[in-house]
């Protein structure tokens, strides 16, 4: 459960006795929240990070009240989908037993869970925790893609002809054939190439590239 | 009655006035056929005057001849006095025959053998003065000449009236003196008359001045008589002729039955006339009755309403066709049926009879019409509404009933169907109602739960890392907490258990269009509409696509975002139009929808009122719970779909819901 560490949970609840009945259980097993009182609140929070790719900065997930007044659960659910954050925030809804075919059908759209009110023992944290590690893992393959991409965009044009030869698998002499280029110098570009994509060998670059 | 008199008057009027007309008539005629009968027996009695005077003068001409006759006997034989006598015997209505010189002076005479001598005892000196008169006629005239008639008495008290003849004798034109014949003017009716004539009538000689001389004939005074008179003139003396004829006054009857005759030959023909004028009016008039009876018949065959009559006895007199198909007899089935009708149920049959008896006692029923139940010819039972009214004849005599009969069964039928389509959806609403409440309830105990459920977990939570420095007292405490979160956690199952009781029907999804809800709803919409003074305008075409729904949830959910809108235009609403509307929408990933409108013109939502709309128990209204768009939005939310609302410029609020299409 270590990945989970520097996480945090948002709760969106419009009942303040379960927002911090929620916050204090979370924290018994130390993880941190962050509470907002509407799903209105939520969605300003998220409008103020208007841009497309934007990620939450940590693990995360949305424990989410399935209705509230003003906007409902559902309709922050639709906005979460629209920007593709479903992955890297899950969603577990909170609902009442009213609520469950809801709640039903808006897993079957790619919500995490939901979670019938009372909860029972530890159930609802275990299915927080696992919801932080898709979203740490998700963030994690993010991010990896984030500064492949930013390695690659370091490389000179000569450096990304020689990787993708040295990718496709040719030796150094073809390569220098083909580029019409002395062997000498593939050398130093492929060296260049592993050092800025932080890789030790052809195989792993290739392994990088294929994700 | 009374206003038969007066016709009735005129009529009789009309024919005295005709009976008067007709005596008159007939009066007139025998009066005229009498005359007419008079002036013939004038007439023929003028003729046998004149025939009676030319006889006279005949017999007196030729007894003129026979004298001068005599004359020339006695000139040429001595015997005068024998031929007189002879002469006398043969002419009766001489008495006496004389012979007379040129001075007058009797030579010889000869009285008539039928008497005695009729001057015996005064001489013929007596009358010496006519026979003078009568001469010197005779002798200026040369011929025969007559004297003035004369009353010569006889012996037995009685008298005669006489008349000389005097007739100049010639010898070669030579005067040589007279004969004279003497007349007795009753004889002379006698012998020159006929019999005939003097069977039935009185004859006599009078003078111009009317006094009588001689007569002859059987007088029967007091009968009617008709007279004529004729001028005998003769030479030297003038006399009338009368007749007088007691015949009987002409006869009456014949007159009359002659007129009857000819006045009913003309009654007759003015009859025929008047009855082919007859004839053509009840022709024309049997038309007009012939038109205006089909023109009733058409009425009567067009309507719904069954029409029955009645007489006093309460047999059927007359049916129209509706009533015959309402209750399923033959009109020859029912007419002249009495009590009990065929079409009375057998089980009200007591108290239908009490009713009629009381009807034709002279009840009349109630105007507003009296409710019963009938029974078609196959047993089945039906309710009608009888309206009744006497039946009045000509005379103004009541002679039965006449009832106009409804069938009502249908309008009961739909009403009893209104009644329970209304019923079910009330049932419906406290059902939702309950089903909302405890909805509500469980969310709202959820909550708290909830929170001691998260309590209870995380304080085991830290208590698990707590053991590790007083495991015996983390123990007890770790147990604690637990019973603390099963017991939340079974409140909330007993929530959840009596929820799910209220809510099983949820899952009755049926395929249904939408026009179908909306005119379920209707009849309770435009009930509160028309109290409201609302006008409701449904569009909705009949060929949207259906969708799937629990339709009585969804017709709650109509019904009461319709009543919400109404009431909400309770007030100042200058146009108080509902519009109820169903659309297509567009279709979300998966997912097809319709979309149902309910749109008013009333007072809007207010902004503080918003915040709080669909929070449950909270009202604007007085009787409100505060249930109903909470339930609303349950409903909708469980069929997927989702329940707005938003302003309805320039006044009004629009409520909108959706629902998956089928």
């Amino acid at each position: 459960m270590q990945p989970t560490q520097d996480a945090l949970v948002f709760i969106v609840d419009d009942d303040a006795g379960v927002r911090e009945a929620l916050a204090w259980l979370l924290r018994s097993r130390r993880l941190p929240s962050e509470s907002f009182t509407s799903a209105d609140a939520f969605a300003a929070f998220l409008n103020a990070r208007p841009e497309t790719d934007w990620r939450p900065p940590q693990p995360g997930c949305l424990l989410l009240d399935v209705r509230m007044p003003g906007m409902s659960g559902l309709a922050l659910f639709e906005q979460l989908i629209a920007r593709g954050l479903l992955e890297s925030l899950p969603v577990i809804f909170l609902t009442g037993h009213a609520d469950v075919p809801t709640a039903v059908d808006a897993v079957k759209r790619g919500a995490f869970d939901f979670c019938e009110k009372p909860f029972s023992d530890n159930a609802l944290v275990d299915r927080v925790e696992q919801a932080l590690q898709r979203s740490a893992s998700t963030l994690e393959s993010f991010k990896a893609k984030q500064s492949r991409q930013h390695n690659l965009a370091e490389l000179t044009e000569r450096e990304s002809d020689v990787m993708r030869l040295v990718v496709e698998g040719l030796p150094n002499k073809l390569i220098a054939d083909q580029l019409d280029i002395s062997v000498r110098t593939v050398e130093v570009h492929r060296a260049r190439v592993f050092d800025k994509m932080a890789v030790k060998s052809a195989v792993e670059l290739a392994n990088l590239l294929r994700n | 009655m009374r206003w038969i008199a007066p016709r009735l008057l005129s009529r009789w009027a009309l024919w005295m006035s005709l009976l008067v007309l007709l005596v008159c008539m007939v009066g007139t005629l025998v009066w005229l056929a009498g005359r007419y009968e008079v002036s013939q027996v004038e007439n023929r009695m003028a003729e046998d005057a004149s025939d009676a005077v030319s006889d006279i003068r005949n017999g007196l001409t030729r007894n003129v001849q026979s004298l001068q006759a005599l004359q020339f006997a006695g000139q040429a034989s001595a015997p005068w006095e024998q031929e007189a006598a002879s002469l006398l015997r043969e002419h009766r209505e001489w008495l006496r025959l004389e012979w007379r010189d040129v001075q007058l002076q009797l030579k010889s005479e000869v009285d008539t053998p039928f008497r005695g001598p009729v001057f015996g005892h005064m001489g013929t000196m007596f009358q010496m003065p006519e026979v003078v008169q009568a001469c010197s006629v005779a002798q200026r005239q040369s011929g025969p000449g007559y004297s003035a008639s004369t009353y010569v008495p006889q012996a037995n008290g009685q008298g005669l009236e006489v008349m000389n003849l005097c007739l100049p004798v010639l010898n070669n034109g030579e005067l040589v003196g007279f004969t004279v014949a003497t007349y007795a003017l009753n004889e002379i009716l006698i012998n020159f008359l006929n019999a005939q004539l003097l069977r039935s009538q009185e004859v006599s000689f009078t003078e111009a001045d009317g006094t009588r001389l001689a007569m002859h004939g059987a007088a029967q005074r007091g009968a009617r008589v008709f007279t004529a008179k004729q001028l005998l003139t003769l030479p030297g003396n003038t006399m009338v002729l009368r007749l007088d004829s007691w015949r009987a006054a002409p006869d009456v009857f014949p007159n009359v039955l002659t007129a009857l005759v000819t006045m009913m030959a003309i009654a007759l023909t003015s009859v025929m006339g008047l009855l082919a004028r007859d004839m053509r009016r009840r022709q024309r008039v049997e038309s007009d009755l012939a038109d205006a009876l089909a023109f009733r018949k058409a009425m009567e065959d067009s309507l719904v309403t069954g029409l029955r009559a009645r007489d006093s006895q309460g047999r059927i007199t007359y049916i129209n066709p509706a009533f015959c198909e309402m209750v399923g007899f033959t009109a020859k089935e029912l007419l002249g049926h009495g009590i009990p009708a065929p079409y009375w149920p057998p089980e009200m049959v007591d108290e239908y009879g009490k009713r009629q008896a009381l009807r034709l006692a002279g009840n009349a029923p109630p105007r507003e019409g009296v409710e019963s139940v009938f029974m078609r010819k196959n047993g089945e039972r039906f309710t009608v509404l009888i309206f009744e009214a006497p039946l009045i004849n000509a005379n103004g005599q009541q002679t039965g009933w006449m009832s106009a009969v409804l069938d009502v069964s249908e309008q009961r039928r739909v009403e009893e169907l209104s009644r329970a389509s209304q019923e079910r959806l009330q049932a419906t609403a406290r059902l939702a109602t309950v089903g909302e409440m405890a909805s509500l309830l469980s969310h709202e105990l959820n909550q708290p739960l909830a929170a001691i459920a998260s309590y209870a977990t995380g304080s085991m939570n830290l208590l698990h890392e707590a053991a590790l420095t007083d495991p015996q007292l983390a123990s007890s405490l770790n147990d604690a907490m637990q019973r603390i979160g099963q017991q939340a956690e079974r409140a909330g199952k007993v929530i959840k258990s009596v929820h799910d009781f209220v809510r099983r029907r949820d899952q009755s999804r049926v395929d249904v269009a939408p026009r179908t809800l909306l005119d379920n709803v209707m009849p309770l919409v435009a009930l509160q509409a028309r109290k409201l003074g609302v006008r409701v305008e449904l569009r909705c075409a009949n060929d949207l696509p259906h969708v799937l729904c629990d339709r009585t949830m969804v017709e709650q959910v109509l019904l009461n975002l319709s009543r919400n809108g109404m009431q909400a235009m309770q007030d100042d609403t200058p146009y108080k139009t509902l519009t109820l509307l169903v659309r297509t929408v567009p279709p979300t990933p998966g997912q097809q929808w319709m979309e149902f409108v309910v749109a008013d013109q009333g007072h809007g939502i207010a902004d503080d009122v918003t915040e709080k709309l669909f929070t449950p128990f909270f009202t604007t209204k007085e009787e409100g719970m505060g249930l109903g768009l909470s339930l609303c939005r349950t409903v909708v939310e469980q069929h997927g779909g989702v329940l707005q609302h938003g302003p309805n410029p320039p006044r009004g609020t629009v409520f909108s819901f959706t629902l998956p299409q089928a």
